[in-house]
């Protein structure tokens, strides 16, 4: 293993190799999916049960977001991917913690490795510019050289220094983890690696919340009526 | 020897100044949080969001330690 890099493809779909971090991610898309069917099949006014628990997410990311970015239209636009991005990524964080998961050849939690933390920052990368463009119009290309045209190359490092440091907070964080916990189980096979287990249990949430934080607040920044 | 020895130290010399950074960014928050407690929601998120930026520079310390491991 090179660098949270593990040559395992399993299958090909036409020229695209499939490997274990692909399927891993259909995995916990199916089964965030499957959770939401489940919660949504017989939909009741008064919520009981599992439909309960999802509205109180739906509601409580909602309100987060709506507090976060001022604009009230701007959250109810994104808090579905800003949700799902925060979804996906706790429970990638996980998917590391399943008892055995470290046992089985190849499997590793999606978001240590970096091409998949790259591909989330991209997508609030384009995120961004969707909603500065569809908020503000050709008015959103002038907070590129403001406060003047000196700025330019400074602005533009900026834009690509945001989805880079996304990428390298949530790579460096799990993949620093998950290396921690292999030499205790290296080290020592039994009972001391729960003490560090059960802290990245509190670094898995606190990592999804900060990406979804930060993607927000980019969001925020650029819809705003700052430019 | 000598590629061990940078990767220990860029994670340290990077651990160190993360270190004093989040300290006084949280120290501050509890001061202010204590003085006006009905502000914590707000403070506790700014907190996290500036947080995060100290820790990317540390992390980016582990990064460069990971990359000389696996190259040597």
């Amino acid at each position: 293993m090179i660098f949270g890099m593990w040559d395992s493809t399993l299958f090909h779909i036409g020229p695209i190799a499939v490997d274990h971090l692909v399927v891993t991610e259909w995995a916990i898309i199916a089964l965030i999916g499957i959770i939401g069917f489940m919660a949504t099949r017989e939909m009741q006014v008064v919520p009981r049960g599992l439909q309960n628990a999802w509205e109180a997410i739906i509601i409580f990311t909602y309100d987060f977001f709506t507090q976060l970015m001022d604009k009230e239209h701007v959250a109810k636009k994104w808090a579905p991917l800003l949700t799902a991005f925060f979804l996906f990524i706790l429970v990638s964080n996980y998917s590391g913690l399943i008892p055995g998961a470290a046992h089985i050849e190849g499997f590793q939690p999606p978001t240590s490795n970096w091409n998949v933390t790259m591909t989330l920052a991209l997508i609030t990368f384009f995120a961004v510019h969707v909603a500065g463009f569809s908020e503000h119009g050709g008015h959103y290309l002038h907070h590129f050289v403001s406060p003047s045209v000196a700025m330019l190359p400074l602005n533009l490092v900026e834009e690509v220094a945001h989805p880079l440091s996304l990428t390298v907070r949530l790579f460096g964080n799990i993949f620093g983890e998950e290396m921690v916990i292999a030499f205790l189980l290296f080290m020592a096979p039994f009972v001391v690696p729960s003490a560090i287990m059960g802290l990245s249990l509190l670094l898995g949430a606190i990592q999804a919340i900060v990406f979804t934080i930060l993607s927000a607040s980019y969001i925020a920044a650029s819809t705003g009526e700052g430019h | 020897m000598g590629v061990a020895l940078g990767a220990g130290l860029a994670v340290s010399i990077a651990g160190i100044g993360g270190g004093i950074g989040m300290g006084v960014a949280g120290g501050k928050a509890f001061e202010a949080i204590a003085r006006q407690p009905e502000v914590g929601g707000d403070v506790r998120t700014l907190l996290f969001i500036t947080l995060a930026f100290i820790e990317t520079l540390t992390i980016y310390g582990l990064l460069i330690a990971f990359m000389l491991v696996g190259k040597a």
